[in-house]
């Protein structure tokens, strides 16, 4: 029972084409909808969601401890910044914005310019090397984790964010745009490693935009849920839940492990990409520890191995600090999460009163309290940290296996179990005739 | 009884491991005709799993060699020599907890695809029919052992008698030449081994294969098996048919200890 010809070639095709859909959606609709802010809050988030699902790759389906992932964001980052800002130089003979209107982060109405620019062209590339170079460096510290577990491992990805933080910072001063013209006269080798040093990579043209962001949040979420669901994937959960029974089943965990560590690194490298030419500037002093810790926490809030566990715990860790500078009602948000929880219980007519009450007192807590604040002109934009901080300890005690766990966020509204009635119905009628 | 002119597939000799001055196994050597169900048995710390851990790659061998139907295994990686047809349950269950049941069975379906990244990403045709190929494939081994039914719960969520059995289904999968079965029946109920023997039994007979079984139930190794190797602190004390195991004086001496010299006891009172 072979797939027809079509109907594979439409499989293979429909994440790349559902991608650019939801990337024009956010950059056309939602983006311009929701203002400058909002929409610069969004692309964050949507590079947050990329990094946090290509860590769930390691951390959470091979279970190995990386802490070193925004250094595969920085050697990913810097790698696609040099390609956009010297091979604008070197190509056109100026570092500026050459990009169609899909890089244009600027104001939409007044830009005249193709659709597609050349300095997109240049900028698609640079994000794929920036990834190739982000996956060479985690095949180089893939290899050690052959032979580390735990924490050991965790102490070698550590090491090396902080050895790539350290030689960027090493770099010579970069060539200032208007000093373009004499890119030419410097020798290649040398060129790509001008990467400015200790004051960062600065004044780079800007291309990242939401739909540029949304495009890879796509196809992230596609295709490695896809890698989840096959047998790589389970290769990959079979090293989590025990090396020694996976080897004994015939996984090679040594190959595993690096590939997950390669694949993880390319999609962090993208990400970084994404970073760098969307504020213009790259910096390996912001790239350190604390930002492998923030992707980490994603991971671990979201439940190690949920792909969309990982995506939600982005997007809330993104988007709580800025709700916290003036925090709106609560009560709203409450209570579009109790209907939810009201249809979804009534769809699966199996009621749990105790998770509603439950929801009902939180949101009514919450409100109380941000009512009691703004009535005695309390600042909680001072608390924001703390609040955030006291967040996060609070899940880990009260749900430690994160958001969803291993599992994905269908799971818990029945779809799956839906299906599989549907199974084993056919199933039944298949064996009755 | 199998024939003596049946080819031997599996032999091993000479192998021996020390863990510092501790001789965890001696000198081992087996003989594994094709087809045949061959028992493995000793007290406990006799050094029963710890052959299994050489044969299967988990330790390496210090001396001795091992040959699958002429190839040698020794310096292999577990993987490999799961590869080369040899595949194993644990003594102490080591499913994959958070996977389902069926994701269990299918993991070890793995060792005999082929997987590239680009198909898997791309689902390209090959990638689907093999996955559809290796689901269909779980289910029949699951209803072997009638698992079928649980195929989407939790493994960890399972009964333990369904775990062990699990475990054989997934050894299974691999589709090994010799599946080595450590303790199978543990913690099972009369009833649970009774079933269970015929289920061995069964899966040797349709699936030609051969099987090396640790067993401290004795009932259970004396029914089924042609032969039997005797272990005790690392030294083979006995090979033979079951009928010559039970009445072999050290076997004997082994579990349940030497008859006492009158001398001694005198000595004591």
């Amino acid at each position: 029972m072979k797939p027809s010809l079509g109907a594979s070639a439409l499989q293979a095709v429909w994440p790349l084409a559902a991608s650019i859909l939801i990337g024009l959606i956010m950059f056309k609709l939602i983006g311009p909808w929701s203002g400058g802010f909002a929409s610069k809050v969004m692309l964050v988030a949507g590079i947050n969601i990329v990094l946090a699902v290509s860590l769930t790759i390691v951390n959470g389906f091979t279970g190995q401890f990386s802490m070193g992932h925004a250094g595969f964001m920085a050697v990913g980052g810097y790698a696609a910044a040099m390609i956009v800002y010297y091979g604008s130089m070197r190509l056109w003979g100026s570092a500026d914005f050459a990009g169609g209107v899909l890089s244009n982060a600027g104001d939409q109405v007044s830009f005249t310019g193709p659709f597609i620019g050349k300095g997109d062209w240049l900028f698609i590339v640079a994000c794929l090397v920036g990834g190739v170079f982000a996956a060479i460096a985690g095949y180089i510290v893939g290899l050690p984790s052959l032979r580390l577990r735990g924490d050991y491992l965790a102490i070698v990805t550590l090491g090396f964010g902080e050895i790539v933080r350290v030689l960027l910072q090493g770099t010579p001063d970069q060539i200032q745009p208007w000093k373009a013209a004499t890119a030419k006269d410097v020798p290649l080798y040398k060129l790509p490693l001008m990467l400015g040093g200790p004051k960062g990579f600065n004044l780079l043209p800007i291309y990242t935009t939401l739909f540029w962001v949304y495009l890879a949040v796509g196809l992230t979420l596609i295709l490695v849920y896809r890698l989840k669901a096959s047998s790589s994937g389970r290769a990959f959960l079979s090293i989590r839940e025990d090396e020694v029974a996976a080897q004994a089943m015939g996984v090679d965990i040594t190959r595993y492990k690096v590939r997950a560590f390669v694949l993880s690194s390319f999609i962090a490298g993208v990400a970084g990409a994404l970073y760098g030419l969307d504020i213009g500037a790259i910096s390996a002093t912001e790239l350190g520890f604390q930002k492998s810790f923030d992707i980490i926490i994603m991971v671990v809030l979201g439940g190690m191995g949920s792909i969309s566990g990982a995506t939600l715990a982005a997007i809330i860790l993104t988007i709580l600090p800025e709700l916290l500078r003036d925090p709106p009602p609560v009560w709203p948000a409450g209570a579009f999460v109790l209907l939810v929880m009201v249809i979804v219980q009534a769809v699966r007519k199996r009621w749990n009163i105790k998770s509603l009450v439950v929801m009902a007192i939180v949101t009514a807590v919450l409100e109380a309290a941000r009512q009691y604040c703004v009535s005695k002109g309390i600042n909680i934009a001072e608390y924001r940290l703390v609040i955030y901080a006291l967040m996060l300890i609070l899940m880990m005690i009260l749900r430690p296996e994160g958001l969803f766990g291993v599992n994905e966020i269908w799971d818990y509204l029945g779809l799956r179990s839906k299906k599989l009635a549907k199974r084993v119905r056919r199933s039944q009628k298949g064996a009755a005739a | 009884m199998v024939a003596a002119t049946a080819s031997i597939l599996m032999e091993v000799s000479g192998l021996s491991i020390a863990f510092g001055g501790l001789k965890a196994v001696q000198n081992f050597s087996l003989r594994m005709p094709k087809g045949c169900l061959y028992g493995l048995i000793g007290p406990n710390g006799a050094g029963k799993t710890t052959v299994f851990n050489l044969l299967t790659g988990v330790y390496q061998a210090q001396t001795g060699e091992m040959l699958l139907d002429g190839r040698r295994l020794n310096g292999l990686k577990p993987h490999q020599i799961a590869a080369a047809g040899l595949s194993r349950t644990f003594q102490n269950i080591r499913l994959f907890g958070e996977l389902s049941v069926i994701d269990n069975v299918k993991l070890a379906c793995h060792l005999r695809g082929r997987h590239t990244l680009p198909g898997t990403l791309l689902r390209s045709p090959y990638y689907v029919g093999q996955e559809r190929a290796m689901a269909a494939r779980a289910r029949e081994l699951l209803a072997i052992f009638n698992l079928d039914d649980r195929e989407d719960e939790q493994a960890k969520n399972l009964p333990y008698g369904d775990q062990r059995r699990l475990e054989i289904v997934r050894a299974m999968a691999t589709e090994p030449k010799i599946l080595l079965l450590d303790e199978p029946a543990a913690g099972m109920n009369p009833q649970e081994k009774k079933v269970l023997a015929d289920s061995i039994e069964r899966i040797r007979r349709d699936f030609g294969l051969t099987i090396l079984l640790i067993e401290h139930d004795m009932g259970l190794v004396m029914d089924i098996c042609e032969q039997i190797t005797v272990l005790d602190y690392g030294v083979t004390i006995a090979v033979g048919p079951p009928h010559e195991i039970q009445n072999n004086p050290k076997v004997i001496e082994a579990y349940l200890g030497a008859p006492m010299d009158p001398k001694e006891l005198h000595r004591i009172s």
